[in-house]
This record gives structure tokens, C-alpha cells and sequence, in this order.
């Protein structure tokens, strides 16, 4: 086989593999969201380099709002969760992130290069 | 020009003609593998494609891309040492990086800095020993740093276009890696060719690098804010 004839097959093989994963890499997740009628309010602060409290218990289907005060700084402002596809730079007390967390189980909250973390936990 | 000739001679008879072909193999021994573990384990895995479908997909065709070096500097087996100095780095760090920053995206920063640095000293190392200590010294120093790297950079860019900056990352390694098959071209123009062999090397790494790879960004150890 020739060297041209390999590389045409070559350019179907990356083209058809990355089309395959690209349709199904942006498949939504099925989830079953709740009502975000009650709001649960959480202001988190900075202790021991780390948010404090760095363990958070939220009911599933709560509308839950996260603040920072101003002991945060720096990139530790750069609020994520990861699961729920929460990404903000908070950069004042009164920003914050808002979810509706739907469903149950134990994430993890962080900034956004990992140094702060903690557990966010539905119930 | 030497371009054009190495752009011929990837049709002739020397090393060059078989880069191709290399890059072939790999990515149907990668792709077989994949196709036949999704087949029958990996699609029941909730959420699979999205969490992991890109990064298995870009390792596979990383070590299609990485193959092809290793091959050519098999062939011919001793070079000078500046020479052996740059293909030990070059290898060593992307290799590193490019494992390491898989790995890194799905494992978080620890792992992935150890799987890289594993896969980069090895590569840089086996690759940089072809001139001795000084490739030796540049190929695990190159294969450490690289690791590193990638897992870092994959870790911070979570949040801020990590599929896009993973397909660049693949692209601009590729380039390196054409240009460092070019510069062995040109440094070896003249030598006679050392080892001839066939595919079993290629479809053995292959094998081993994809499995271990898949393994671990879709079951191994999780660190930091994936644990």
C-alpha cells in the first residue's frame, strides 16, 4: 500500500473516531432538577488556608446561594463546582454562586486550582 | 532543500518511509482496543464520553504521534550528542506533558504529575540513550519537568476551556514532534540505517501505553478536587 493511500486512511480513521466522540462528548445528563423554592444561604470564609466550614449540607431541590466573605482572597475568589458547572470569580461579598443542587451525593467545592476545596453534601 | 527531500523520502526505502505506516499501526491497534473495550465495558460507564471520551481519544493519537521518533531513532541507533541531547528533551517532555496533562484532567494534579513523569522519564530516558549519559541526563530531566507540567496545566485550565486547550496542546506537540523527525532526517542523512525491524514494537507500546493510559484516567486514583 502506498504511503498516500496510508495517509488518506489515516485522515478517515482521526476524522470518523473524533466525530464519534465529539457527538457523544456533548451528551446532556439526564437529571431529575427540584422545585429551588427554599434558598439556603452560605456564607463561606478562610481558615487554615482552606473555606470554612469546608463541609456544606444542602437538601436536594433547594435553591442553595454561596457567598464569600472578605477574608477570601485572591484566587481563592475563583469559586467552582465542578459537578453542577458552577465556574464564578466572586469578586465581592455580595457576588455569589446560586444551584439548584439535583441530586444526592457528595461534591466538592473549590477554587478554581484546586488549593481551597471542600464537600458539599445532599441530602 | 532538505525539506522537500525528507517529504520525499517519506515515500523511499530509509526509516522516514515507515513513519507513516508507524502512525497507522498504532492508531488501529489504539483504536481496535478502545472500540472493543467500549464495546463490551466502557459504555455502560455512566457519563463515559463526555468525562473521558476526548482524553482517551488525544492519548491514543499522542502515541500514534510520539511512535514514529522512537522508531526513527531506533534505526540508526547512535547519534551525536547535541543531537541525542534535543531528541532525549523533546521526547521526554512531550511525552511527559501530554500524559501528564491527560491523566492530570481526570486524576487530578498528583496522579497525573506521576503518570506523567513516569511515561516522560521512561520515554526520554530509552530515547536519550542514544548518545550516552548526556541524552540520559536530558531525557529524565525533560521526562520529570514535562509530567509536572502537564498535570498542572490541565489542572488549572478545568474551568476555563480545558477540551479546546487539550486539542491545542495535541496540535502544537505534533508539530514538535514532525520538526524533531525532520531534524533526525537531517542529522542522519548520510548514515547507514542500524536495526531494521517490523511492526511488533509499535503494536506492543502501543498496546501498553493506551491500556495503561485508559485505565487510569477512567478508573485509577483520584487526588484534590476529583477525590
Amino acid at each position: 500500500m502506498k504511503n498516500t493511500t496510508i495517509l488518506i486512511i489515516i485522515a478517515v480513521i482521526i476524522i470518523s473516531a473524533g466525530a464519534f466522540v465529539f457527538v457523544n462528548g456533548n451528551a446532556k445528563e439526564n437529571l431529575d432538577g427540584g422545585t429551588g423554592d427554599n434558598i439556603n444561604e452560605i456564607t463561606l470564609s478562610m481558615r487554615n488556608y482552606n473555606y470554612y466550614p469546608n463541609t456544606i449540607t444542602v437538601k436536594k431541590g433547594d435553591t442553595v446561594r454561596i457567598h464569600l466573605d472578605k477574608s477570601i482572597t485572591g484566587c481563592y475568589r475563583s469559586f467552582t463546582i465542578r459537578d453542577f458547572g458552577i465556574a464564578k470569580n466572586l469578586r465581592t461579598p455580595e457576588d455569589y454562586v446560586e444551584f439548584v443542587p439535583d441530586r444526592k451525593g457528595t461534591f466538592t467545592f473549590a477554587c478554581s486550582m484546586g488549593m481551597g476545596r471542600g464537600r458539599l453534601i445532599v441530602n | 532543500m532538505s525539506l522537500r527531500l525528507f517529504v520525499k523520502e517519506m515515500n523511499g526505502n530509509r526509516v522516514e518511509g515507515e513513519l507513516i505506516r508507524t502512525i497507522f499501526y498504532s492508531l488501529l491497534v489504539s483504536f481496535g482496543l478502545l472500540a472493543l473495550l467500549y464495546f463490551f465495558r466502557l459504555r455502560y460507564i455512566e457519563n463515559f464520553m463526555p468525562k473521558y471520551g476526548l482524553l482517551i481519544f488525544l492519548s491514543a493519537l499522542s502515541y500514534a504521534i510520539l511512535l514514529p521518533s522512537i522508531r526513527q531513532v531506533r534505526a540508526y541507533k547512535e547519534f551525536a550528542c547535541m543531537s541525542g541531547m534535543m531528541i532525549g528533551m523533546t521526547v521526554g517532555m512531550i511525552s511527559g506533558f501530554l500524559a501528564g496533562f491527560y491523566v492530570g484532567a481526570a486524576n487530578g494534579m498528583f496522579y497525573g504529575s506521576l503518570f506523567g513523569m513516569i511515561v516522560g522519564m521512561a520515554f526520554g530516558i530509552y530515547n536519550g540513550l542514544c548518545c550516552g549519559i548526556m541524552g540520559f541526563m536530558e531525557g529524565i530531566t525533560a521526562g520529570f519537568m514535562g509530567g509536572l507540567m502537564g498535570a498542572m496545566s490541565s489542572v488549572m485550565m478545568i474551568n476555563d476551556h480545558l477540551k479546546a486547550a487539550s486539542v491545542i496542546m495535541f496540535m502544537i506537540s505534533s508539530i514538535i514532534l514532525i520538526g524533531l523527525n525532520y531534524m533526525i532526517y537531517k542529522e542522519t542523512k548520510e548514515s547507514e540505517r542500524q536495526i531494521k525491524e517490523d511492526y511488533i514494537f509499535t503494536i506492543f507500546a502501543t498496546l501498553l501505553l493506551t491500556s495503561i493510559t485508559s485505565w487510569m484516567i477512567i478508573f485509577g486514583p483520584r487526588g484534590g478536587i476529583f477525590a
